[in-house]
């Protein structure tokens, strides 16, 4: 193909050509998604229905799908006694009663539902500020990467609700999504103007959560029975989907699986633990319920070399460990923070599995194979790509640095 | 890099023409899931459409009819009909047409449902279903679509068409037969077995009086769950296990068994390993490492060792199993031992080459 036919392509007029395909093809499966429930959305990826995380950047690290998308189970394991799994469960919950979805929380007492984080608004418009901040910078540095997006404003950062026309892109593969993207993300920005409800929120750590549906959420208390313990909780959690009205959306929380303070000792074996997980992603696949789980699991002492929490692994959609940094570390903690302004990471993130993705086969995700930090603040859960700075003592590689990546012009010629 | 056809050439010879009353063990690990390379066996078995020229060996294996069951203990219906579509195979179709079935392992394994949602299910599957059904994965993995080129009038009515077909299809009593484990030990699993065989026999009678037996391959995706969800404490050991695939073997023509490899459920069980190993990893590794002995060919997929990269999913290796040689040498010049990179496309398409390539 020539240069010039290229250049025709890319001219207004030819533009056009994709929008009525997307009018006479979109109506029908318009009509097919359940615009009806807030807080699930087409995944940009491939379309299939997502609901959020609580948490922006969770969602923007989740294989391009914006979102966990519905029906599926994702694992959070946490290294430590620290407690930034259970943080990451109290957006999910608190994203779910704010987009009135039903929450089931397995072995916690209705205190844990009473510290659910203050909701602060849609997540998108805390962000805003941030990136314009950092345009800046971002433009000087590596103006060539501009168009690939950022990591945390990515897929789904500033997205509502997708277009027709944008959808059509989304659905048609990634060739085409390239070509219409500039027209797609200057629709984005009038679709986020307009009144279309968020996806994400932002919450607040130090406040809780106030909302009428708060009271509707679901206790499965862990109490002994003359039914084994998984069997009766099973029962519990199946009854309530199924006693729901069938479009609501359902969260699942299971915080801190098998940890001994909570569950009886014997729930640890296999033969035991094994098949409720595996009738719980039975229950979530199921093809007429919309239902998402997130299950934290204690690492210490339940350790990942162990085939028990391999199976765990196996049998979830998602996995993602948190190896939180040691208090001595905080020195190392505080240099890996790229910049003054930015807070230092708290720890590492490493995502083992992503859901669909990898039950495709892995690969092609451009978050694959990052090292990941995360910083839980006030605001927010933020996972960023971890990177050491230059070494304390490399003056000359902070200057290169500093003075900017571009060759000059009389470098290029030849 | 270039697009590869459903089934790449490098991959070809060790899907397709599979020996009689052969074991082919397919070893996935967490990060490298083996479902893209069922869908590969399901469509060298079922797919080679009239007209491709390129499937030279399905032309010369003869008037045999293939027929595949396919048991999941790990993923339903739904997921394997969604990702066969985007392989241009259409399970439900061929399902009516007696070519396939399926036979789920997951949805009532262990406990089964209880009356109320089961009314739930079935009046409401005509419901909300559709609508997640129909979102399309993907429309059709066509040629793209050029700009400014008024064709798509012929192509997209197309793809809404099959969609209603396959909800009515669904709909009916349900191509689908159910697993449900109950009891202990041998017996739960011997029922488990009648019930898959049942499938099979049902597959294998003949529609027209007088047509051939058709050659069934049986695709069992991670029966190592049952052993890791049982264990002896139910009775269900690794030897148990292995006579329980056994048996299925003898029905069939051909059987290809998925099975996880991970390291904490091969290595941990190892005299060397520094913790005492628990019977679930003990178990698991017995079982794996018998059925890789009793395998004429093992596939193992892996991550790559050098870490993630965004254009390579992982490793295949493809090896002799211990039953290798065994049989007729015949079948088994057609394929060697090699290690290749794969990667998965976002398009469900993949791309298998060598390294370096």
């Amino acid at each position: 193909m020539s240069f010039r036919k290229r250049n025709i392509g890319l001219s207004a007029g030819a533009d056009r050509a994709p929008a009525p395909n997307a009018a006479t093809a979109q109506p029908e499966q318009a009509s097919t998604t359940p615009e009806s429930n807030p807080g699930i959305r087409p995944s940009p990826d491939d379309g299939r229905p997502t609901t959020s995380t609580g948490s922006l950047s969770l969602d923007n690290l989740l294989a391009g799908h914006g979102g966990l998308p519905i029906g599926k189970m994702l694992l959070i394991e946490e290294n430590g006694t620290t407690d930034f799994a259970g943080a990451l469960l109290r957006y999910y919950a608190a994203e779910g009663v704010v987009q009135d979805q039903k929450i089931h929380v397995i072995g916690m007492p209705e205190q844990w539902g009473r510290s659910l984080p203050g909701l602060l608004g849609p997540a998108d418009a805390g962000d805003d500020k941030k990136s314009d901040r950092r345009k800046g910078d971002r433009m000087k540095i590596a103006w060539r990467y501009e168009r690939l997006g950022e990591f945390g404003a990515g897929v789904a950062g500033s997205r509502g609700w997708s277009s027709p026309m944008k959808r059509n892109a989304h659905v048609r593969g990634t060739q085409t999504l390239t070509r219409v993207a500039p027209a797609a993300t200057s629709g984005d920005q009038t679709m986020t103007d307009g009144v279309q409800p968020a996806f994400c929120h932002s919450f607040d750590l130090t406040k809780r959560l106030t909302h009428p549906s708060i009271a509707n959420i679901n206790y499965i208390p862990l109490v002994p029975s003359n039914e084994p313990l998984f069997a009766s909780i099973h029962k519990k959690l199946q009854q309530a989907i199924s006693q729901s009205p069938p479009n609501i959306a359902h969260r699942v929380i299971i915080p801190s699986l098998l940890n001994p303070t909570l569950y009886p000792p014997e729930t640890s074996q296999p033969d035991i633990l094994l098949p409720f997980l595996h009738s719980l992603k039975a229950l979530l696949s199921a093809p007429t319920t919309r239902i998402t789980a997130m299950v934290t699991i204690p690492l210490s002492l339940f350790s990942r070399s162990s085939g028990l929490v391999r199976w765990m692994e196996i049998i979830s959609d998602g996995v993602i460990e948190l190896c939180p940094f040691p208090h001595s570390a905080d020195a190392l903690g505080a240099s890996g923070a790229a910049t003054s302004h930015e807070e230092p990471p708290q720890g590492m993130l490493k995502t083992h599995r992503l859901p669909v993705l990898h039950e495709r086969g892995g690969g092609s995700d451009q978050n694959i194979g990052q090292d990941w930090a995360f910083t839980l603040s006030r605001r927010k859960f933020e996972i960023k790509p971890f990177s050491l700075p230059p070494a304390e003592g490399d003056k000359e590689a902070q200057d290169g640095a500093a003075s900017g990546g571009m060759p000059k012009k009389a470098d290029l010629e030849f | 890099m270039p697009a590869q056809p459903p089934l790449p050439p490098l991959l070809a010879p060790y899907v397709s023409a599979l020996p009689q009353s052969s074991l082919t063990l397919l070893s996935s690990v967490l990060g490298a899931t083996g479902n893209w390379l069922i869908l590969r066996y399901l469509y060298s078995a079922l797919g080679a459409p009239v007209g491709d020229a390129a499937f030279g060996l399905h032309g010369s294996e003869g008037g045999r009819k293939r027929k595949v069951v396919l048991v999941s203990f790990l993923r339903g219906w739904e997921f394997w009909r969604s990702e066969a579509k985007r392989l241009g195979l259409d399970l439900a179709r061929l399902t009516d047409k007696r070519q396939f079935a399926f036979v789920d392992g997951l949805s009532e394994l262990f406990y089964t449902p209880t009356p109320s949602s089961q009314t739930t299910t079935t009046t409401s599957t005509s419901g909300p279903a559709p609508s997640r059904t129909v979102l399309p994965v993907r429309s059709q993995p066509g040629p793209l679509p050029a700009r400014g080129v008024p064709q798509p009038a012929p192509a997209r009515p197309t793809p809404t068409n099959p969609h209603q077909q396959v909800q009515q299809q669904s709909r009916g009593p349900g191509p689908v037969k159910r697993l449900h484990l109950s009891g202990t030990g041998v017996q739960a699993l011997d029922a488990l077995e009648n019930d898959i065989s049942s499938v099979i026999k049902q597959l294998k009678t003949p529609v027209t009086p007088g047509e051939e037996e058709p050659e069934i391959l049986l695709i069992v995706d991670q029966p190592d769950l049952l052993l890791a969800a049982t264990g002896p404490a139910k009775g269900i050991g690794a030897t148990e296990m292995g006579e329980w695939i056994m048996g299925l073997q003898q029905n069939v023509h051909a059987t290809v068994l998925a099975l996880s490899a991970d390291s904490p459920l091969i290595h941990n069980a190892a005299e060397s390993a520094h913790q005492p190993s628990t019977p679930l990893e003990m178990e698991s590794a017995a079982f794996a490492i018998g059925s890789a002995h009793r395998a004429q060919m093992v596939l193992q997929l892996r991550n790559l060792e050098t870490g993630a990269a965004r254009d390579v999913s992982g490793v295949l290796r493809v090896s002799k199993g211990g039953a290798w040689g065994q049989v007729d040498a015949g079948a088994e010049d057609k394929w060697e031992e090699r290690e290749v990179l794969y990667f998965v496309q976002r398009d469900g398409g993949v791309c298998v080459f060598g390294r370096g390539e």
